[in-house]
């Protein structure tokens, strides 16, 4: 019964972020670099209003198969594929805005600011099979580096199956944690929920917390909460972190027509990621078992103390970032 | 231990080596160092030979003396960082590396019953000394913090599993070292030392 | 049993391969792969030494009891000796002559089922291991990474031992014992070809 209480008071709070979209901030251009298509893949750039410092002082970097010497920019068969960034931004300049025009007369705009520091072009043409490939290439490897340096994510999931103890049950539970994450990171990507990131990331520490706890109480003897319905908890906080997740993807500055299927790439990138880090768990927990290397009893409730105190101590920085910013 | 689950890991430990994490840019981020830390060593040869003949020797020797390593060896690796960093420790020569490869090769291939407390000092040693070694690869803007604890996860779970599946290949609680898995351990303990006595000669060599 | 065992070895195999074949190696050590690979292909190579090797295994097999255990272990060991002969550069009396000549032994040996003392057994080999070793420990410090090559060098070598050992282990079924002698009469016919080479070559 406490299970589907969680889950409405969930559900509600949902409910109430999708009628707060935060907003975008607008910041001031400062450049806009203009690159029209004179041959297939060949491309004549010019600035068509100036930084404020100088052009030559900004460091533009374009996909490694591109040649830049500006005002040519030759990409070859390929095209204009892959990510363009500028590596200095900030210091001076806040955002440029970067205009390809296609042979077709199509035109297309990339804002490059300090905080969407790099923008993946999809092609001035109908998307290839080499573009496809590309992409997938990308965000897999960017979903993978997502979760694996997402140590707050990692902790969470090492709760869920320090509780859970493997088998069909696990299966099950990392399996809802996957959907709702997978939900909420297309739902924020899309545009559908905002969620402001610090009080986000907060929850997401608080999340780490809960399990903590949890663990604690199974080791004591009660049946907890996640003890009973781990697929519900496992479901509700992948929500959370979902959320969490788009907020990394959100800083790419994607394309709206590539968003869905950078979107797929990039939760495949991070389901491999997790399922990497779910076999290696296993893997040790089956290898201290076999090695009779566990902590003796004295000792066996201290990694549930340590993942708590971890996020609480997560959670207590975080909480102080969003108090500090209202 | 089921095959199913003999299988299952075998797989895994397939797709683990197959990711290419050490991909650029995970290395550059916030929490990258940690990675630096934990793959350097995995992706050095030295390392990799030097850790696998630790834990083939543990784990031939059984759960009951294997166990302490679990801890042992990523301690003695952040020692070995840590007097590196502070002490301005300087690498072992190559001779004393191959030697420690010809001995460890040497101890597994005599299937010899050594005593726990020699087993750690073996362990605590080794781990100094590749601690020592791979704290050449930090620049002044390393994170010492995180790259010490990615050095340390990657020696504790690296010398875990290795122990874990030489112990459920080997099966010392029923099998005796003259057995057909016996003497598989007994014969990579040759094969091993076979390469330190080369790298020792080389060493002398050059 | 043996459908397990083989299951074991495919396995292994298959794991050393995708270690070795990881290009993570190549990317952060230089010439790690390119030593690993020719420390690999050395052996396999040239095809004395290869048919020597696996005849070693195959006898081994056959002669049983202390030869079936310490052969595999002590073998690398006196190869590496050999290996370290080669590495300081002392030279050994004519070396294709003595490796051919080991074919040919072993070969005949392992055709004719010759049930020598186990003493007797072990100097031919260990003769044979010292010259074998030697041979690639010459080579040893020009490659790109000593250490990969070495590595690279003795995976090949247990695993052509291994693979005479399975062949040995045929003389279980019926028939497998006419197969090892085949076998091992064609091992000695390829080393007193190469036998008569090598003296065409000395005269």
């Amino acid at each position: 019964m406490t299970g589907w209480r969680v889950l409405q008071v969930v559900l509600l709070a949902l409910a109430a972020l999708l009628h707060s979209r935060s907003a975008t901030a607008h910041q001031a251009t400062l450049g806009v670099l203009e690159f029209r298509e004179m041959r297939p893949g060949v491309f004549i750039g010019r600035w068509t209003t100036l930084p404020k410092d100088g052009a030559n002082r900004i460091e533009l970097k374009m996909p490694a198969h591109c040649l830049l010497r500006l005002p040519e920019l030759n990409c070859g068969d390929k095209g204009l594929v892959g990510q363009m960034t500028i590596a200095n931004l900030g210091e001076d300049m806040s955002a440029a805005i970067i205009r390809v025009t296609s042979l077709n007369g199509e035109t297309r705009s990339y804002t490059i600011s300090a905080a969407n520091p790099v923008v993946t072009v999809l092609g001035t043409d109908a998307p290839t099979l080499d573009t496809w490939l590309e992409l997938g290439k990308t965000y897999i490897n960017f979903g993978i580096d997502h979760i694996l340096l997402g140590a707050d994510h990692l902790l969470f999931v090492l709760g869920l199956i320090w509780i859970v103890q493997g088998g069909w049950r696990l299966l099950k539970t990392i399996t809802a944690f996957t959907i709702g994450h997978s939900a909420s990171l297309a739902a924020t990507a899309f545009g559908w929920i905002g969620v402001p990131e610090g009080p986000l990331n907060a929850c997401i520490a608080l999340s780490i917390v809960f399990v903590g706890v949890e663990i604690v109480k199974q080791q004591r003897g009660e049946i907890g909460l996640t003890a009973r319905y781990p697929w519900a908890v496992a479901f509700s906080f992948g929500l959370v972190h979902g959320i969490g997740f788009a907020s990394a993807l959100a800083g790419l500055g994607l394309e709206r027509r590539i968003l869905p299927a950078a979107l797929l790439f990039f939760n495949v990138g991070v389901e491999i990621g997790q399922i990497l880090f779910v076999l290696l768990v296993l893997a040790l927990i089956w290898a201290h078992r076999r090695l009779g290397a566990v902590l003796p009893s004295w000792g066996a409730e201290l990694p549930a103390y340590a993942i708590g105190s971890v996020s609480m101590f997560w959670f207590l920085g975080r909480l102080v970032r969003v108090l500090a910013l209202a | 231990m089921s095959l199913r689950l003999r299988t299952s890991l075998l797989t895994a430990l397939l797709l683990l080596t197959q990711v290419q994490i050490a991909d650029a840019h995970i290395v550059s981020a916030r929490l990258g160092d940690f990675y630096a830390g934990a793959l350097h060593p995995l992706l050095t040869l030295q390392d990799v030979v030097a850790w696998a003949a630790l834990g083939l020797l543990a784990g031939s020797l059984g759960a009951a003396s294997g166990r302490w390593l679990v801890a042992v060896f990523p301690l003695g690796l952040c020692l070995g960082l840590a007097l590196a960093v502070a002490a301005g420790l300087a690498p072992t020569p190559p001779i004393v590396d191959a030697a420690t490869i010809l001995v460890i090769g040497l101890l597994l291939a005599a299937a010899l019953r050594i005593p726990v407390a020699l087993l750690c000092m073996l362990a605590f040693v080794l781990g100094v000394m590749r601690g020592v070694a791979n704290a050449g690869e930090l620049v002044p803007q390393t994170d010492r913090v995180l790259y010490a604890a990615g050095l340390a996860s990657a020696g504790y779970v690296a010398i875990t599993l290795i122990m874990a599946l030489v112990l459920a290949f080997r099966r010392p609680e029923t099998e005796p070292a003259s057995s057909w898995r016996g003497i598989a351990v007994r014969a990579i303990g040759g094969w091993l030392a076979a390469i330190g006595l080369m790298m020792a000669g080389l060493s002398l060599a050059t | 049993m043996m459908r397990r065992h083989l299951l074991h070895s495919a396995c292994g195999v298959v794991l050393l391969s995708v270690l070795t074949a990881s290009p993570g190696f190549a990317h952060e050590q230089t010439g790690v792969g390119g030593g690993l690979a020719a420390g690999l292909l050395h052996p396999l190579t040239g095809l004395d030494h290869l048919v020597a090797m696996v005849a070693v295994g195959i006898w081994g097999a056959q002669l049983g009891g202390a030869a079936i255990w310490v052969l595999p272990i002590v073998f690398p060991l006196v190869m590496a000796l050999g290996a370290v002969v080669g590495i300081l550069k002392i030279g050994l009396p004519v070396p294709e002559l003595v490796i051919a000549l080991s074919a040919l032994v072993l070969g005949l040996a392992v055709a004719l089922r010759v049930r020598a003392p186990f003493v007797l057994a072990a100097a031919v080999v260990a003769v044979f291991a010292i010259f074998h070793g030697h041979a690639h420990g010459a080579e040893l410090p020009s490659a790109a990474n000593p250490l990969a090559y070495g590595c690279g060098f003795v995976v090949a070598t247990g695993l052509l031992h291994a693979f005479g050992i399975t062949i040995g282990a045929l003389a279980r079924w019926p028939g497998g014992e006419r197969v090892i002698q085949g076998v091992g009469a064609a091992i000695a016919a390829l080393g007193g070809y190469f036998l008569v080479t090598s003296l065409g070559v000395a005269a």
